[in-house]
C-alpha cells in the first residue's frame, strides 16, 4: 500500500460513524439543523394549542385539507424523480438525470402554486398573519417551508447545468428534507384538533 | 438506491398519504379523536421514517438509522404528550 493509500485509509477512518452518513456530511448537518428548527415550531404550535383548543380548531377549519393533502402527494412524488436523478447520476446517464430533476422541480412549482392559491384564498377572506395565534403558527411555518421549497427548486436547476454526481446527489438530499418536512408538518397543522 | 427500492417507497408514501386523507374525513370526538390522532401521527412518523432510509438511503447506515428513530419517537410522543394535555377539540 502507498503512502497515498495509507493516508487516504487513517483519514476515512477519522471520520467513524459520521462516515457511514450517505452523501455530504455537511448536508446532513444542514438536514439535522432544519430538522430541529421545525421540530421547535411545530412543538411550539402543538404547545400553544393546547392553551387555546377551541380557537385552534375553529382557525383549523378555515384551512383548506384537501389542498395541503394534494400537495403532499406533489411533494412526495418530486422526492421520488429526485431520487431517480440520483440513481441516473450515479449510472452516468446525465440526459436521464436532468430529465428527472426537470420532472421534480415542474412538482416543486405545482406545489408553489397550490400554496399561493390557498395563502390568496386566506387574503380574500381577510385572513393575515396577525388574524390570530394559529394563522401566526400557519404562515411562519408554511411559509419558511414554501421559501425552501423555492430554494430547492433554484438548485435542481443549477445542479441541471453542473451535472455532476456529488451535486445531484446534494441537491436531492436538500430536497427530501423539504419533503420529509412537510409529511410532519401537514398533519400537525392541517389535520390534528 | 435500486428503482424497485424506491418505486415501492413512493407508492408506499403516496398510500399512506391517501389513508391519511380518507381518516380525517372520520368525524370522531373525545377519546376516539385522541386514538385517530395518534393513528395520523403515527403515519408520518412512517413516511418520515421511509423518506430517510429510501430516499435520502439512510439505511445503509444501521447506527444513524437507529439514533434517527430514537430521536423520530422521543418527537412523536412529545407532541402527542403536549396533544393530549390540551385535548381534543
Amino acid at each position: 500500500m502507498t503512502d497515498n493509500a495509507q493516508n487516504s485509509d487513517t483519514e476515512d477512518d477519522n471520520w467513524g460513524v459520521l462516515g457511514e452518513l450517505p452523501g455530504d456530511f455537511m448536508m446532513w448537518v444542514l438536514i439535522a439543523s432544519e430538522l430541529l428548527v421545525f421540530g421547535a415550531a411545530l412543538l411550539a404550535f402543538v404547545a400553544v394549542r393546547a392553551t387555546d383548543v377551541t380557537g385552534f380548531a375553529a382557525d383549523q377549519q378555515q384551512l383548506n385539507q384537501t389542498a395541503g393533502a394534494a400537495n403532499t402527494i406533489v411533494l412526495v412524488t418530486s422526492g421520488f424523480f429526485a431520487a431517480l436523478a440520483v440513481s441516473a447520476s450515479a449510472k452516468f446517464q446525465k440526459t436521464r438525470a436532468r430529465v428527472m430533476l426537470a420532472a421534480a422541480m415542474t412538482l416543486g412549482l405545482v406545489f408553489i402554486g397550490v400554496k399561493g392559491i390557498e395563502y390568496w384564498q386566506k387574503a380574500e377572506a381577510g385572513i393575515g398573519l396577525d388574524s390570530s395565534p394559529f394563522f401566526t403558527f400557519y404562515y411562519l411555518i408554511t411559509g419558511f417551508h414554501a421559501a425552501h421549497v423555492i430554494a430547492g427548486i433554484v438548485i435542481f436547476a443549477l445542479v441541471s447545468y453542473f451535472d455532476d454526481k456529488r451535486n445531484i446527489e446534494t441537491a436531492a438530499a436538500f430536497w427530501h428534507m423539504v419533503d420529509l418536512v412537510w409529511v410532519i408538518l401537514f398533519p400537525i397543522i392541517y389535520l390534528v384538533r | 438506491m435500486a428503482l424497485r427500492t424506491l418505486t415501492q417507497a413512493w407508492i408506499t408514501l403516496v398510500v399512506l398519504s391517501v389513508v391519511t386523507t380518507g381518516l380525517t374525513l372520520v368525524s370522531e370526538h373525545g377519546t376516539s379523536r385522541k386514538l385517530l390522532i395518534a393513528v395520523i401521527l403515527a403515519i408520518a412518523a412512517v413516511k418520515a421514517r421511509i423518506i430517510l432510509t429510501r430516499y435520502l438511503n439512510l439505511s445503509q447506515s444501521p447506527f444513524w438509522t437507529r439514533v434517527f428513530d430514537i430521536i423520530g419517537t422521543v418527537f412523536f410522543a412529545l407532541l402527542y404528550g403536549i396533544y393530549l394535555v390540551g385535548g381534543a377539540a
